[in-house]
């Protein structure tokens, strides 16, 4: 990997997040509002669906909060993973004119979204710290906070990009995977607990759920911010070791291929 | 002498054309299995296969753009690539700007490489023309610094001042094309390769954009590559030229040679084309080529065209513009060596949409031997060049001369028949004459 290179073309990713962020809310009327009316919203649907008439438990926690940040951090990781799994497809007519390294442009994928997701905990601080003071229904522990989030925040990021790059090489071969995809993506959402807690799957299978390596992150997110119960370290360290894997792979696969798809697409 | 900046060395690029499909999955892992399993030996039964290739030719869907080609380049140094559609210019500009890689042969490159494969890569309509300026920069390789210290220079280059916060896509086709290749101009890349961009925009766009490549080149020291139909910037430009045929190189040299030899083997081909699929004819939305021919009216059963042989020039095409407006045809001759013999236009006429046929005569006793080309210019309201058809045609001119004349060449690109009267002026003494002019002094 030449990192030289990459370095070199840093204005670029960063120009292409510039691009990302403008041309997207370019001729709307909320604007960049819709970056706090997504996650708004469908909290709020949540809350209705598996809240109120599925009657789904919280672990104690107050609703709003409970599925803010899996809604929030589900977002950042399928944002990253869509947007990085088509590269080659969407970027056909750049890719073809001229060169650059094409690792860039997923990486300014995963920049704009982080900017997207900082937005978004900004929304979800802003209610945290209205529970904390208006209901002190929240017991956070803030050392591990601190510590743990940026940890998070790169775990969710590696994940959809890891597996975004593996996928992209196929996508651009096979175009059926399109739609396999998006439908595996909104079961894999289920998969992960966003609209429950770890603590409702059963015994058996529990093990299971903690390999999700979002699982991991959403959990920890809620025990360190809510109930200020201990960290499943071992889970996490898992996930962290799986998400680098899967970042590592990624990346080979992405560098071995990325001329050669090229002239298949 | 000069360092070597590009080496080229047998480059071939195959490539596997269609066939996407159900059959894909199977193909792959087929080939997967063989490379696995087979490697080493020659599975009997199998289709011939070259360094892990199919040979040329074994199927329609198979093949190679690009076989054997060794080329270098040295720093400084201007080359021009010839050759007909499909002839592999293009997937070897690609591979020297590493956009692909040949599948066998070596390239190395050395220095910063910036190719304009086509003008305003990633230009995003919903940005303004200063955003994009920036956009475009960068994925061609610019930094942020040397594109603000170059910005002004780069608006003023494409004349759009007052619209430069305006989103492209806001733009006119002509706008965004000069606002794509002001920056594209101001690129300093020690290696510029340059894929036919000179075929858009008006005609004083294009002689500053070719003045400033010209500058690149001389003053700069660039090397660039430079792929054209316009034998007249090539020729203007370039110290060397390349012609491609099929993948191969078919000459290399002195471009003035090699483009008369290159315009004098595609001649038959250009005596005559119609256009019978709309799509794919030449033109662009105000303008659809259908026929051009010239007819040559031979004097004798021979049918070569000689000096004395009336051309007629006719085409047709189709015109797209809805609302009225004045369309003049321009006719161009040239020399096959670049030189315009003549510039001659029809009358205003206007004209709805609709087929349109036209014809140009010139004249037997008019041109020397040699070989010539034609391109035709469709000109809206005196200002606007809606298209420009070049070397569309072009023909050879053999001599002809009644016996007991002159032997030698004739000299000169015309050979008209203006009337040149000797008579025999009135006899007087050579002695007197002399005397007339000293008093008259």
């Amino acid at each position: 990997m030449n990192l030289s290179e990459l370095w070199h073309y840093k204005d670029l990713l960063l120009r292409f997040v510039r691009r990302d962020l403008i041309a997207n809310y370019q001729q709307t009327i909320l604007g960049p509002i819709w970056i706090f009316l997504q996650p708004l919203l469908t909290t709020f649907v949540y809350y209705l669906v598996f809240g109120k008439i599925a009657k789904v438990k919280t672990d104690g926690i107050s609703p709003l909060l409970f599925y803010l940040p899996g809604v929030i951090i589900w977002t950042f990781f399928s944002e990253c993973l869509n947007g990085t799994m088509y590269t080659f497809l969407s970027n056909t007519h750049i890719f073809n004119k001229v060169y650059f390294p094409r690792l860039i442009v997923p990486l300014s994928i995963v920049v704009s979204q982080s900017v997207r997701f900082g937005i978004q905990l900004l929304l979800f601080f802003a209610v945290f710290v209205f529970h904390l003071f208006a209901y002190h229904d929240v017991n956070p522990s803030i050392l591990p906070m601190l510590l743990l989030l940026p940890l998070l925040v790169c775990v969710t990021a590696a994940f959809g990009l890891g597996s975004g790059l593996l996928i992209s090489v196929f996508t651009a071969r096979y175009r059926d995977l399109d739609y396999a995809l998006q439908f595996l993506l909104r079961l894999f959402m289920y998969a992960a607990p966003i609209v429950y807690p770890v603590s409702m799957v059963p015994e058996k299978y529990r093990f299971l759920c903690w390999l999700n390596p979002l699982t991991p992150v959403i959990e920890t997110f809620r025990s360190v911010f809510f109930t200020g119960k201990p960290v499943e370290v071992q889970y996490l360290l898992i996930s962290v070791a799986s998400v680098s894997l899967l970042l590592l792979a990624g990346m080979v696969l992405f560098k071995k291929r990325e001329v050669q798809v090229m002239d298949i697409i | 002498m000069s360092e070597i900046i590009i080496s080229a060395e047998n480059i071939s690029k195959y490539y596997r054309l269609g066939t996407m499909g159900s059959g894909r999955l199977k193909e792959d892992f087929r080939n997967w299995f063989d490379k696995r399993f087979y490697t080493g030996r020659q599975p009997a039964g199998r289709r011939s296969v070259e360094n892990g290739y199919p040979s040329p030719g074994t199927d329609a869907s198979e093949l190679w753009a690009l076989k054997d080609i060794s080329f270098e380049v040295s720093r400084g140094e201007v080359m021009g690539f010839i050759g007909r559609n499909g002839a592999g210019k293009s997937t070897l500009l690609k591979i020297v700007s590493r956009i692909t890689m040949p599948t066998t042969g070596h390239i190395r490159g050395r220095g910063r490489v910036a190719s304009l494969l086509e003008v305003g890569t990633g230009f995003h309509g919903e940005l303004t023309g200063r955003e994009n300026i920036f956009l475009n920069g960068n994925i061609l390789g610019m930094k942020k610094k040397e594109i603000e210290a170059k910005f002004d220079e780069i608006v003023d280059f494409s004349g759009i001042e007052s619209f430069i916060d305006t989103p492209v896509k806001r733009y006119s086709s002509g706008m965004y094309v000069r606002l794509a290749f002001a920056v594209a101009a101001h690129l300093e890349p020690e290696i510029l390769i340059i894929d036919e961009v000179l075929a858009v925009g008006d005609s004083e766009f294009q002689r500053k954009c070719l003045g400033k490549m010209k500058e690149v080149s001389t003053q700069k020291g660039k090397t660039v590559l430079f792929v054209s139909h316009n034998m007249q910037a090539l020729k203007n430009l370039c110290q060397r030229a390349i012609v491609l045929q099929k993948g191969r190189i078919v000459a290399m040299g002195d471009p003035a040679s090699v483009i008369a030899g290159y315009l004098r083997q595609e001649k038959t081909q250009f005596l005559v084309s119609e256009f019978t699929d709309p799509m794919h004819a030449p033109g662009n939305e105000y303008i659809r080529m259908k026929k051009v021919e010239l007819v040559p009216e031979y004097p004798d059963a021979a049918e070569i065209i000689d000096t004395r042989t009336p051309l007629l020039i006719r085409f047709e095409f189709s015109y797209l513009v809805e609302d009225p407006g004045d369309l003049i045809v321009g006719v161009h001759l040239f020399h096959i060596t670049g030189d315009c013999i003549f510039d001659t236009a029809s009358g205003k006429v206007s004209f709805g949409e609709g087929l349109i046929k036209g014809e140009c005569l010139i004249p037997g006793n008019f041109l020397n031997d040699g070989s010539y080309y034609i391109s035709i210019v469709f000109v809206r309201n005196t200002t606007i060049r809606l298209f420009y058809f070049e070397s569309c045609l072009s023909f050879d001119v053999e001599d002809y001369r009644e016996s007991g004349s002159w032997y030698g060449k004739w000299i000169g690109h015309v050979r008209p028949l203006f009337p040149v009267r000797l008579s025999r002026g009135e006899n007087v003494d050579p002695s007197n004459d002399l005397s007339r002019n000293s008093s008259s002094r």
